[in-house]
This record gives structure tokens, C-alpha cells and sequence, in this order.
């Protein structure tokens, strides 16, 4: 039986317990628009955690919110804070 | 990056060496279980276990949820994307693990309908967008990641998708944690906790350790100077007599977890009666099924499912791994007959199994500085 090697980079999710922290650029209802530290934007669940609004870091795990990582600052939510 | 370059520090992280060095006590030799996959991972891709001394030992957990599903739940799983107009999804790393004949990667050649999702929310997606085929999510993963699979089944409840389904094999990081205590032929120091799991749960459900067993526990982050301070503070507990769960990540676990979380999870989910698990063997209350509110979503009452146990290969020793009572270079198979492209047991399948992440990393040299 032949097997690949997995590719941690193509959804090894599950198994590293995966955090991302992510910055909310836009918050809806139960969606933000978030954009994590290399740049990509993501869609992301956030019935789970409380006062989402453009700035929140958040640690998101399988497309899911599951923690508020601080309030957000003006730096923060207009961008400057963040490298 | 913000919380990350901080915490990737080598000169920072050669000080809490030397912290660590200074806390042993000499001739003592110290067992410290990492309990999550993604702790195993960080600790061989950053060389952690070459920065300690040859008498502090880390042994790895049983925190991959890849790695202790049996043979026999990745058959029932093929077995439903194997029905005619099924969609199933699965996450990436479940895709090659071995079942008893074959993966899901090898179903998929054979023409059934498998695809990888990021989120059970994608899967869902799936299913609004293809609402004349039935589309299945196949739920692995501990506290982290059920609420991810909770919060998509009560999506589905609520919009009336009627093509989605679960085959629910999310396991719970605490009982095989008491199971492993209770063993006779382990013996640990302390316990690394599993930072994101707590995320969830919080700390009080690692409170049995102390009180009942008497070890300490360090609920930690997964960057390299987050588990060298974590392992600093576990033998700071140890020489000061201290038996506590302790939170290193406090810049992400709150003491009581979260609350949000924890009560979708109640909703959706009941704990199943007992599990098996690849290597442990069964245990009770260790995983968790569909709640009677959510039965109509459950695969495994809408599909029929071998549902057969299938003993793990003889020559396999992921159960040892699994338990910590041996190396992975210590399995009669380890980069012989198993490696990551011919794996024979799900420690080297996924790159956060114990085994993989020795060969891959190549972490397994075995002479260090005593102190």
C-alpha cells in the first residue's frame, strides 16, 4: 500500500490542533472577512466569541473563531498596528 | 509577525535552557508527556529536544486525533463514499490513512466522490450548492475542532439542508488521559496540556492530574520559547513540591474556556458509551455522537456502515508510541518496513504522529549531554 506523505500546507487541521490568528477586517452577523498574518483574506465563523468589529484578532481554527486574542486598539483596525 | 517572532527567540530561548538546567535536580531522571500532536510537531521542527539535557525526556501523547482512529471507523467511512451519489468530505489528513484494504485517497481513484474540505463549513457549502447528492463530512478531531463541526450542523438544522450528514468520530482529550495514568508500565512527571483544546475547555478539566495523580500540568502555546517555559515551569512545580494545572498560554486560554463553545457542543453532541481508539484500545466516555436533536444528521443512521473492528497490524507499535512506553525508532518497523510513504501504522501517516515527525525531522540521535 503506498501512502504520501501528508502536506501540513494543504489541511493537516486536525492533528496540529491549528490556531491561525487572524485580524477581522469586516464583521457581519455570523461571517467576518479576516486576513491573516501573510495577507490572505478568510472567511470566518464567529458565533462563537464575542464583540467581533474590524480590528479583533482572533484565533481561528478549521474556518471557526474560537477565541478573542485581544481588544481591538485604533492602531489595529486601521492596519498600522500590525506588520 | 506579532505573537510569533517573539516567541521564536534563540537567544531567549538558550536562556530558558539554561533556567530548565538549573532546575533539575542532579541524578534525577524527568518524563514529560507532550499531550497534543501539534506540541510533537513544534518540538521536532525547532530541535526543543535538543536544547534539554539527556535526563529531562519528553514523551508524546496521544493527542493526534489521526493517529488513534481505528481501521475499523476508516472502513465505515469508505464504505459511505463508496454509495452512489455520495460527496464525501474529509479533512486533508485524513485522507491516507490506512483502513483495513485501503484509504479514502484509494476509494477516490476508484471513481467514489471524495474531496478535502478546510472547515466542515465548506462541506456544508457543498451540500446547499449540490442539493440533489447527498454530501457527507467525516468529523474527526478533539475539543478544538468539534465546535467547528457543531456550529455547521446547527447551520444545516436551522436552513433545512436535508443532504448533509456527519459520521461523528470527534474524540475528548481527557479520558484517555486517566486511561494512560492508570496504566501500570508508564511512568510521567508532568504533562504539557494542550493549548488549543483548553482554548475550549479550559483548565479546570486538567485539575484531575494534580488532585488525583499527583502530577503537574502546564497548559501551553505551541511556539519554541512557549514550550521551553512551559517544561521550565513543570520542573519548577516538581522541585518545589507544587502539584497544579498551571496556563503558560495565557495570552489565548481563559481559565474557563469558552462558554459559547462549550454550550453549542452540549447541544449538538452526547458523549458515545465508550470508543476505541487505535493503540488504547477501548474507552469509555471518550468521544462523542450526535445528540437525539441531531440524529436525522447522523451518516451512520442514514448509510449502512460495516461498523467491524479491525485489529492493527501485529508488526504495528503505535499503541507503545501512542503510551509513551516506547521511541518511535524503538518499533520493530520504524524507517524499515514503515515510513511515511509506506506506512503501516497512523503515527506515520500524519506528520504530527510521533513517528513521522521523528523521520521527518530526523530528531531520533540518541546521545546528549548528561547533566
Amino acid at each position: 500500500m503506498t501512502v504520501p506523505t501528508c502536506d501540513t500546507r494543504s489541511g493537516c487541521i486536525t492533528c496540529v490542533d491549528e490556531g491561525i490568528p487572524m485580524r477581522v477586517v469586516e464583521a457581519r452577523r455570523d461571517i467576518a472577512v479576516c486576513i491573516d498574518d501573510h495577507g490572505a483574506r478568510h472567511e470566518v465563523a464567529i458565533e462563537l466569541v464575542d464583540m467581533v468589529s474590524a480590528g479583533t484578532r482572533l484565533l481561528v481554527h478549521a474556518g471557526v473563531a474560537i477565541a478573542s486574542l485581544e481588544a481591538p486598539t485604533q492602531e489595529m483596525a486601521d492596519g498600522s498596528g500590525e506588520r | 509577525m506579532r505573537f510569533v517572532d517573539e516567541f521564536r527567540d534563540a537567544q531567549l530561548g538558550r536562556a530558558v535552557g539554561g533556567e530548565i538546567l538549573s532546575t533539575l535536580e542532579p541524578g534525577r531522571h524527568y518524563k514529560v508527556m507532550e499531550v497534543c500532536g501539534g506540541h510533537t510537531h513544534s518540538i521536532y521542527k525547532y530541535g526543543i529536544d535538543d536544547l534539554l539535557p539527556e535526563n529531562v525526556e519528553l514523551v508524546h501523547g496521544p493527542g493526534c486525533p489521526v493517529c488513534v482512529i481505528p481501521m475499523g471507523r476508516v472502513d465505515d467511512g469508505i464504505a459511505v463514499a463508496l454509495n452512489d451519489g455520495v460527496i464525501f468530505t474529509c479533512f486533508g489528513d485524513m485522507l491516507r490513512v490506512p483502513g483495513s484494504e485501503q484509504t479514502l485517497l484509494d476509494a477516490k481513484a476508484q471513481g467514489a466522490d471524495v474531496r478535502m474540505v478546510y472547515s466542515p463549513l465548506d462541506a456544508l457549502r457543498i451540500a446547499r450548492t449540490n442539493p440533489e447528492r447527498e454530501v457527507v463530512f467525516f468529523a474527526i478531531g478533539f475539543e478544538t475542532t468539534a465546535p467547528s463541526t457543531a456550529l455547521t450542523l446547527k447551520r444545516a438544522k436551522a436552513e433545512g439542508v436535508r443532504n448533509f450528514s456527519c459520521v461523528c468520530n470527534h474524540v475528548t482529550i481527557v479520558p484517555p488521559l486517566r486511561a494512560l495514568l492508570e496504566s501500570p508500565d508508564l511512568r510521567l512527571d508532568g504533562f504539557i496540556g494542550p493549548g488549543h483544546v483548553c482554548t475550549v475547555v479550559g483548565a479546570r478539566p486538567f485539575e484531575f492530574i494534580p488532585a488525583d495523580y499527583q502530577r503537574p500540568v502546564v497548559i501551553s502555546g505551541f511556539e519554541p520559547l512557549d514550550i521551553l517555559q512551559s517544561i521550565h515551569m513543570i520542573l519548577r512545580q516538581l522541585k518545589e513540591g507544587r502539584r497544579e494545572v498551571e496556563n503558560q498560554y495565557t495570552r489565548v486560554v481563559p481559565r474557563e474556556g469558552n462558554l459559547r463553545a462549550l454550550q453549542v457542543l452540549a447541544e449538538v453532541f452526547e458523549l458515545r458509551p465508550h470508543f476505541e481508539w487505535r493503540g488504547l484500545g477501548f474507552i469509555s466516555q471518550s468521544a462523542l455522537k450526535l445528540s437525539d436533536a441531531y440524529r436525522d444528521f447522523d451518516a451512520e443512521e442514514r448509510f449502512a456502515v460495516p461498523g467491524v473492528r479491525v485489529a492493527d497490524p501485529k508488526a504495528c507499535q503505535c499503541g507503545e508510541v501512542l503510551k509513551g512506553v516506547i521511541k518511535p525508532w524503538e518499533c520493530k518497523v520504524f524507517g524499515t518496513a514503515c515510513t511515511p510513504e509506506h506506512a503501516i501504522g497512523t503515527c506515520m501517516v500524519s506528520p504530527e504522529g510521533a513517528c513521522a515527525a521523528y523521520y521527518n525531522y530526523g530528531r531520533y540521535a540518541r546521545d546528549k549531554e548528561a547533566v
